[in-house]
């Protein structure tokens, strides 16, 4: 059968209604993380930043923020899709899109695409911020481009996974609190792993989001701790596989039916 | 993948129809075919089997075994024919609260494929047809329980769809809308929509269906109009009491399936009303005398009993009645991290 008019409508109206949704409370959900990079940046930069030494030729305030805004889109991305779903799970409209015409990719690539978008929108306007406030260059744009748009996908994917298993607000944030954020700190957004002792620096290879924070890194300063090519393809490789098993849960019904 | 036949296929098909929950039998070899342009009642009590049964044709519930088409396509292999056919009101109340009255209409539409202009054209007619105009860009929050009611048929309607399901409809709602919806659906039913309905009020489905399936633990155990069942399953008769025994009866009374138990005289008949004035001036004509007169009619609830051997309880309800229940939680309490 061809993929018809109809079916692209309902994709495209999934998805406008994701983007919708989390433009409509702007002040929750975009604001936050700018602001703080902004104090990142005020404190790093004014306070602390004159004592650290240059890491990799760079002053540090511009040698974290492509680490603060890969944290962004991090927590971003995680954050849209994981609410979005559990609330439409939690009061029962999700069913509203699981009766309609729309196949189950179609469903996971709408909300993993509005995800995807707020990470973006938070992911360049903190580059922004850098690029007006400390002149931060972007010397790779397309390389911090794939990672921005590779890493909110497997965030977003994430995100709609754990809100699918997740039977309260606690469990949407597990991951996020428990998981995501401490391997964000220990992902080198601080600091260069080479600054670490060897058996951290072995440990910190382990972490995959140390390849998401490094991969932008280059992208925006050039300077790479591991292959950016390598760091690309980890995380696309990540990515493609949440999201077919992020399909698979939906074809299934994992805890959407019965 | 065939194309959607146009023949004579029934709105619903169900064959054989299984689904268990582990060891537990919730729907036991349903069968069931509804044609194009009837209005057809499930009616059993809560736990039943009626929200299971619809939840399976709309593709909220998996199957276990059987067989389920609607307008000949298969509901799981032509998943994407057969659910743009069918709208779904449900039981309980389930908006999208992030987005205003209208918007949930226009949202609504666009997941069957209708274009944002045409979906804003039939959002407005359907607002205008419930009465809900003036609560077009209000949120979910502000809408009264009835309001909230008829949204959400509106809703199950916006993409036009060939049969209308509707899981309880007026369970909670007060007398003034029931009264309202049942006349709306009735003249939806007459432009010839196909609708199904699960209710566990008896009246529901006297008033509304045409055909009436009693679904009990999981089985059909009757299926029939609404008088057929109740001619076949329940009792029908007229009841005389006469001042003194009588000596002898009127070819009225002889004539019919009767008894005589002192100065009461009962006639069996399927339609008793019809037979009350002839058999009364078969009595006049006798000379006998009638202290009193009693028609005896079995309703559907008594067939139900008599079938499964209990009342049908009523449930806890959905809602609270009436249109006084304007709360919710104001929107800044929306959980959005």
């Amino acid at each position: 059968m061809r993929y018809s008019r109809e079916w692209a409508i309902g994709f495209w109206t999934l998805t406008r209604r994701e983007v919708g949704r989390f433009l409509t409370l702007w002040r929750q959900t975009v604001f936050p993380p700018i602001l703080s990079a902004l104090l990142y940046i005020l404190i790093f930069g004014e306070a602390l930043g004159s004592r650290i030494q240059l890491i990799d030729g760079w002053p540090y305030t511009e040698y974290i923020l492509p680490g603060l805004a890969m944290m962004g889109v991090l927590t971003s991305a995680y954050a849209n899709s994981s609410s979005s779903l559990f609330v439409a799970k939690h009061e029962e409209y999700i069913n509203d899109v699981l009766i309609a015409p729309l196949s189950y990719w179609e469903v996971v690539l709408a909300y993993t695409l509005g995800a995807m978008v707020r990470g973006l929108i938070v992911g360049i306007l903190i580059l922004g911020v850098g690029i007006v406030v400390i002149d931060l260059p972007v010397l790779h744009p397309w390389t911090a481009l794939a990672f921005l748009i590779v890493v909110s996908a497997l965030l977003s994917c994430a995100g709609l996974v754990m809100a699918l298993w997740a039977e309260s607000w606690d469990h949407v944030m597990l991951l996020l609190n428990f998981v995501i954020t401490p391997l964000v700190f220990l992902g080198g957004v601080f600091y260069s792993i080479h600054m670490l002792p060897p058996v951290w620096r072995t440990v910190s290879m382990v972490n995959p989001i140390f390849y998401m924070i490094n991969g932008l890194r280059y992208g925006v300063l050039g300077v790479a701790d591991a292959s950016p090519g390598w760091s690309l393809a980890l995380s696309a490789t990540l990515a493609a596989l949440l999201f077919a098993w992020t399909v698979h849960l939906f074809r299934v019904g994992y805890k959407l039916k019965s | 993948m065939s194309s959607p036949p146009e023949g004579d296929h029934p709105a619903i098909e169900i064959r054989d129809l299984a689904k268990r929950y582990g060891e537990v039998r919730a729907l036991s070899g349903i069968d069931l075919t509804i044609r194009r342009g009837q209005f057809f009642g499930l009616l059993g009590p809560n736990g039943a089997g009626k929200t299971t049964t619809i939840h399976i044709l709309t593709g909220l519930v998996t199957f276990s075994d059987g067989e389920v088409r609607v307008l000949g396509n298969d509901v799981v292999a032509e998943y994407r024919l057969t659910r743009r056919r069918i709208g779904l009101a449900p039981q309980e109340f389930n908006f999208d609260r992030f987005f205003p009255v209208r918007e949930i209409l226009i949202l609504q539409a666009g997941y069957y494929g209708i274009p944002r202009k045409e979906a804003g054209r039939r959002a407005d007619a359907l607002l205008e047809r419930f009465g809900l105009t003036s609560k077009a860009d209000d949120k979910i929050w502000k809408l009264s329980g009835g309001m909230k009611r008829r949204l959400l048929i509106a809703k199950a309607m916006i993409h036009e769809p060939e049969i209308l399901i509707l899981d309880e409809p007026t369970a909670g709602v007060d007398v003034e809308l029931r009264r309202a919806l049942w006349s709306y659906l009735r003249k939806l039913n007459a432009e010839g929509k196909t609708i199904l309905l699960t209710t566990h009020y008896i009246e529901e489905a006297e008033e509304l269906c045409e055909e009436v399936a009693i679904i009990d633990r999981g089985r059909i155990v009757a299926q029939g109009s609404p008088d057929a069942l109740v001619q076949a399953g329940g009792e029908r008769h007229l009841e005389i009491r006469l001042t003194e025994p009588p000596l002898v009866l009127p070819d009225a009374v002889t004539s019919r399936d009767h008894f005589v138990d002192g100065d009461r005289v009962v006639i069996g008949s399927a339609h008793p009303r019809q037979i009350v004035a002839e058999v009364l001036n078969g009595l006049y004509a006798g000379g006998l005398k009638i202290t009193e007169v009693r028609i005896k009619e079995s309703s559907l609830e008594e067939v139900f009993v008599q079938l499964t051997g209990r009342t049908i309880e009523m449930a806890p309800e959905a809602l609270p009645a009436g249109d006084t229940d304007a709360t919710g939680a104001p929107e800044e309490e929306l959980h959005e991290v």
